[in-house]
């Protein structure tokens, strides 16, 4: 059961590899070509790329339709035998958006301690308030850091209106 | 030349950023899930406000600065599975389980550094003759070392050549998005103001290196403590750091170590990896006696030779870097980015419109290269710490400053939203095998290669064979073939060395 399902997984992975190739091909035939170019024009490379990614995600379709899967990632924090936790992977997208939803209306240091404190409690910190204290601390830094000293244009947000060594 | 270097380079301001970009270049090597790459993509907000020689020595720490810490975690983290890809893991990981690990530590840190100063001497002297003969070549050669990178990087690098290729090509096809640079129509904006600029390679390699990173971990975390092994120092005395001995056999490896990897750094052909399988392939079939039967138990020239073969391969990069403007690796790559970003173009002309920030940055590798020493052997006690940070909020720090990376490029919402994109879609290559790399190579690489292919065929007035019309390209074609028949061996021969561990253990067993 878990075979089948990387297996179908990965043909799937693999075919948007050939749909890319395809939209490619298609719509280069779209980009104008000004009349007085003469050599390659802006048309050949993208049919070279997208005739490229066609060929090589067909070969991969056909790899992964006949078994032959490709070798997940190692890494020291990964435990091999583990199976793939889309709970987490969801809550961690879910945070982000949080995160871009916030940027403007609240300030980048509310949107990035929102993002720290949501990923932390994600992936299972304890006790919760640490994180709270952890996000905090770090997003006010970071924005002390490149909005204040960098001189990176990070919206304070309303919260810290007053706060000017923090202005981005 | 290089004088004037070292006068601009030992300027107390800058070798306080020389010493903060080997600080956190060290911290990132030694941190698992982010790298070197992923780190100069971050600090490049760094480039609005620092004039570009501060800004390209710090990225130069942190390029060197990874290249040791890196040894710390594959000697003292004690984690199966990453063995097969990291040698220095191999008898580092062992020699620590000895109580050896401060000698590992040792041989790998002042072999770097032996290797490091080598490389950067070579590099220095190197350099401008490269230069002198880079300045004659044509498009077509261009071309032609191009597609040996796209090949090497793409087909070479990772076991599967199909999934290499693939992320290269997709690579390439996001490099086209946007305005095309000769004839400045649009290409697969579909009417998108947001996509006209391109989509920035900053956000791709951040999105597939921090967020696809983090994703990736978040999937399959490892759960319980994390082991950090003992440096063999527990009475607190140093008699258990490098014996005469250790430096007996030391000694020689760091200097092969040094041979190997350089060259090998130099042209793209497969960037640290191959050069620390060769260095430890070497010191296996050159030791002898006792020393060969501690292969596989712990055997300090297992260490010392692939530490240096990695540092000389990072120096080796910038060869190709520096001097004709062809990055070969993705932390390369973010330095021709940043290098971009003040309309700096490297390439053959670089050292003669840029002499002084050329000249100053190879200057601070230097002065880099025995900062880290003095960071590395007495500091080691404060990497062991960074290494024992809790995991989950390692990697929400990651992603936090992803988020940063992403938003203070242009300050638009929708960067922070292609990172989450591209962060997923790191996440499903490294699920499936795909090596994320050759896309972040490809996507620097692309743009330039097509400039140099049209103006190559505009020059031939669309006579094709004009692209193997020069010696230069028939050399470097015939380069080429070498190389592959050269892989072939060599990929054997490691697969042959991979599975060795797992039998000398089970034969431990018996």
């Amino acid at each position: 059961m878990q075979a089948t399902q990387k297996n179908l997984g990965e043909v799937l992975f693999a075919l948007v590899f050939v749909v890319l190739g395809v939209a490619g091909v298609i719509f280069a035939g779209t980009i104008e070509v000004p009349d007085l170019e003469f050599g390659m024009g802006p048309r050949a490379f993208p049919y070279i790329v997208s005739t490229l990614l066609l060929v090589l995600g067909a070969g991969l379709v056909y790899q992964a339709l006949r078994g032959r899967l490709g070798a997940a990632e190692d890494g020291e924090d990964i435990d091999a035998d583990a199976s793939t936790d889309w709970l987490t992977i969801g809550k961690l997208a879910f945070f982000v958006i949080i995160h871009i939803v916030l940027i403007e209306p609240a300030g980048w240091p509310v949107a990035a301690a929102a993002l720290f404190i949501g990923a932390a409690w994600a992936l299972g910190a304890k006790p919760f308030w640490r994180s709270v204290l952890i996000g905090i601390v770090l997003a006010l830094v970071l924005q002390y850091l490149f909005g204040g000293l960098l001189g990176v244009s990070l919206p304070r947000g309303p919260l810290l209106e007053g706060v000017e060594f923090l202005n981005g | 030349m290089l004088m004037e270097g070292f006068a601009t380079a030992a300027q107390p301001i800058y070798l306080l950023y020389a010493l903060f970009g080997v600080f956190i270049g060290t911290a990132v090597g030694v941190l698992p899930g982010i790298g070197p790459a992923m780190t100069v993509a971050l600090l490049m907000p760094i480039t609005y406000s620092l004039e570009p020689t501060a800004a390209m020595i710090v990225f130069a720490g942190i390029y060197y600065g990874g290249m040791y810490g890196g040894s710390t975690t594959s000697i003292l983290l004690n984690t199966p599975g990453e063995s097969a890809s990291i040698v220095t893991a191999l008898e580092g990981n062992k020699m620590a389980k000895a109580g050896r690990g401060a000698a590992a530590l040792a041989t790998a840190a002042i072999g770097s550094f032996v290797a490091g100063t080598i490389a950067t001497v070579l590099l220095t002297f190197l350099a401008p003759v490269i230069v002198d003969f880079a300045i004659n070549l044509g498009p077509v050669d261009f071309v032609a070392l191009m597609v040996v990178a796209f090949l090497t990087i793409g087909a070479l690098l990772g076991s599967s050549v199909l999934r290499g290729m693939a992320s290269l090509a997709l690579g390439l096809f996001i490099g086209l998005i946007g305005v095309d640079d000769t004839t400045a129509q649009q290409r697969y904006t579909f009417g998108f103001a947001g996509f006209t600029d391109g989509i920035d390679v900053v956000l791709v390699a951040v999105g597939l290196f921090a967020v696809g990173e983090a994703l990736y971990v978040a999937a399959r975390m490892r759960k319980g403590p994390i082991e950090v092994m003992g440096m063999g120092t527990s009475s607190g005395n140093s008699a258990k750091w490098m014996t005469k001995d250790d430096w007996k056999r030391s000694w020689k490896p760091w200097l092969r170590g040094t041979f190997i990897g350089f060259p090998i750094g130099t042209v793209p052909a497969g960037g640290a990896d191959v050069s620390t399988f060769l260095s430890y392939a070497a010191e296996r079939k050159l030791a002898k006696g006792e020393n060969k039967k501690q292969f596989g138990r712990g055997a300090i020239e297992g260490v010392a030779g692939p530490e240096a073969a990695n540092n000389a391969a990072a120096a080796g990069v910038l060869v190709p870097l520096l001097t004709l403007g062809i990055p070969t690796t993705a932390t390369a790559a973010m330095m021709l980015t940043a290098f971009q970003r003040y309309q700096i173009q490297p390439g053959p002309l670089l050292m003669e419109t840029n002499g002084a920030l050329v000249w100053a940055l190879i200057a601070s590798l230097y002065i880099g290269n025995l900062m880290l020493l003095v960071l590395n052997l007495p500091l080691v006690g404060l990497w062991v710490k960074i290494l024992q940070i809790p995991r989950p909020y390692l990697y929400a720090g990651i992603l936090v400053f992803g988020a940063l990376g992403a938003y203070s490029l242009n300050f638009a919402l929708m960067d922070v939203g292609i990172l989450l994109v591209i962060g997923v879609l790191g996440f499903f290559m490294r699920q499936y095998g795909y090596p994320v790399a050759p896309m972040v190579v490809a996507m620097i690489l692309g743009p330039m290669f097509e400039v140099q292919l049209r103006r190559g065929l505009q020059i031939s007035q669309n006579d094709v064979s004009a692209l193997v019309s020069t010696p230069f390209t028939w050399v470097v074609y015939g380069a080429l073939v070498l190389m592959f028949a050269a892989s072939f061996f060599i990929k054997r021969a490691q697969k042959k060395m991979e599975a060795l561990p797992v039998e000398s253990i089970a034969e431990e067993a018996k």
